[in-house]
């Protein structure tokens, strides 16, 4: 939800890149990062694993400077692709105000893109919001197949709401700006309307109050795959449209989930990407407990003993032996 | 407590902590002031769910406000669905211990994270114990803030029209 601050005089909103595995999120992400002037953007930061695919998040802050004398930002995240990384997708989905799907162009990848798109409609439900009535638009990405599926088929099977589209090769930076710049201005004009001037839609009474009916059925091999326990992560081969290898650096060569964020030379023990073992001390802390006082105890019981043999001696005085 | 379908449109907003107005957060920067004082950390944040910024006090010149709310909703959200995993509906507390710098986390009302940091000058147990209370407090100025009306501010008329400005200038330039 976005967030309006009178006091910070800033304007908050979370923006978030969603599709299935591979079709370039974070490369949508890492050309807004290269391409957005200095200071309106912050920094590019990603938790990902050894094989380079998303594991959790990647973020980065994008300034829009003053607008109307409040600070506007938006939050951008990706989110994983992969089907097995439902919980943590559906986790970056809170609080969001909009959406940009970004659909591999690659005929063999339709399945996937449309399955995505129902399990985005699923995870929205969950968080009690409608689809419909979220600023959201879908990119067609990977234009330069030589096979690439033709828009309008893509468009039959998937923009099933008929939301703005737009063509793209992420990784030139083709269709990347637009995309994003449309959507800043669909959610942008949500907060006009939030602010009261024509309430469209009243704030969500709970999270996760009484989904409705799934909208998946709407939608062609609509079958959204359960959070399976998944196996392992399998790293598949990257696609030929997607060579964006060579802007990411090697992965390290230990197992551990990383941050693809730079990390600063001469702090090698605090490095966010060294593997930290679980210890007791860095595991969650039981609620400080004062130490029980057994002296404190023991004068207490004392006195409630005496307490009730005094009662007990009364009570003979004034009613003599009970009778059995 | 006000029932949802009695409240107006900006008290639902502030019920859902989706708009701060000044009169609430100078109070809420009053308390996380005498936090720090009282506890020794070195500051705190206030954070709401999403990941935004409410509020900032105390030493806070090399940190990356942004990233460091992204991180901390994040896996503020992970441990949640743990907790879910677990039979709870979720944790109120998390602590993250550096080498030097640690991190304590709590749940304040239902939508934000009261984010400390702390280093050697203090304990985990002193800053555990003031921040339940700064917690419970905060909750209440929450409370309170929700029913009374709120100053009246309102994003100016032009956001609109300077907003697709600014978009020309930062996306086609």
């Amino acid at each position: 939800m976005v967030q309006i601050n009178f006091a910070l005089k800033e304007v908050n909103c979370k923006v978030v890149f969603y599709g299935p595995g591979m079709s370039g999120k974070t490369t949508n992400l890492e050309i807004v990062h290269q391409k957005a002037p200095e200071e309106n953007k912050g920094e590019l930061t990603s938790i990902s694993t050894d094989g380079d695919r998303t594991l959790f998040f990647d973020f980065m802050p994008l300034d829009l400077g003053n607008v109307a004398g409040m600070r506007t930002k938006f939050q951008l995240y990706t989110v994983p692709g992969q089907v097995y990384y439902n919980s943590t997708r559906k986790l970056v989905l809170q609080g969001v105000d909009g959406v940009i799907f970004v659909a591999d162009s690659d005929p063999e990848k339709m399945d996937e893109n449309v399955e995505s798109y129902a399990n985005l409609i699923e995870n929205l439900e969950e968080y009690g919001k409608d689809v419909r009535e979220l600023p959201h638009v879908i990119q067609y990405n990977k234009r330069d197949l030589p096979n690439a599926m033709p828009v309008a088929e893509i468009d039959s099977r998937l923009n099933k709401f008929g939301v703005p589209t737009f063509e793209a090769v992420a990784y030139t930076g083709e269709g990347v700006f637009p995309t994003l710049k449309t959507l800043a201005a669909m959610v942008l004009e949500s907060i006009e309307k939030m602010d009261g001037k024509a309430p469209r839609r009243a704030a969500p009474a709970a999270p996760k109050a009484a989904p409705a009916p799934k909208q998946a059925a709407t939608l062609d091999a609509a079958t959204v795959p359960a959070p399976a326990p998944a196996p392992a992560p399998a790293p598949r081969p990257r696609g030929p449209a997607r060579p964006v290898g060579a802007r990411r650096p090697a992965p390290p060569p230990h197992g551990a989930p990383r941050l693809r964020r730079p990390i600063p030379a001469g702090a090698p023990g605090r490095s966010a990407a060294r593997s930290v073992g679980v210890t007791r001390r860095g595991a969650a802390i039981a609620p400080v407990a004062a130490p029980a006082k057994r002296g404190s105890v023991g004068l207490v019981v004392g006195l409630m003993v005496a307490l009730i043999a005094a009662a007990a001696g009364v009570a003979y005085f004034v009613y003599g032996t009970p009778q059995l | 407590m006000l029932e949802p379908h009695s409240m107006s449109q900006n008290q639902r907003l502030r019920h859902d902590r989706l708009t701060f107005y000044k009169e609430d957060i100078d109070q809420i920067d009053e308390l996380l002031s005498d936090f720090l004082r009282l506890s020794g950390a070195k500051c705190a944040l206030l954070i709401d769910k999403d990941g935004h910024l409410v509020t900032k006090r105390g030493e806070l010149c090399t940190i990356d406000i942004d990233t460091i709310s992204a991180l901390v909703a994040g896996s503020f959200a992970a441990t949640k669905e743990m907790a879910r995993l677990l039979g709870e509906e979720e944790f109120t507390a998390m602590f993250h211990q550096g080498e030097r710098d640690n991190i304590q986390l709590s749940l304040v009302g239902d939508r934000t994270l009261l984010t400390i940091l702390f280093d050697d000058r203090t304990t985990v147990g002193m800053v555990r114990l003031y921040a339940g209370d700064t917690a419970k407090k905060l909750a209440a100025i929450y409370q309170a803030a929700m029913q009374r009306d709120p100053s009246g501010s309102q994003l100016h008329e032009a956001f609109g029209t300077d907003a697709k400005s600014k978009l020309d200038n930062l996306f086609d330039s």
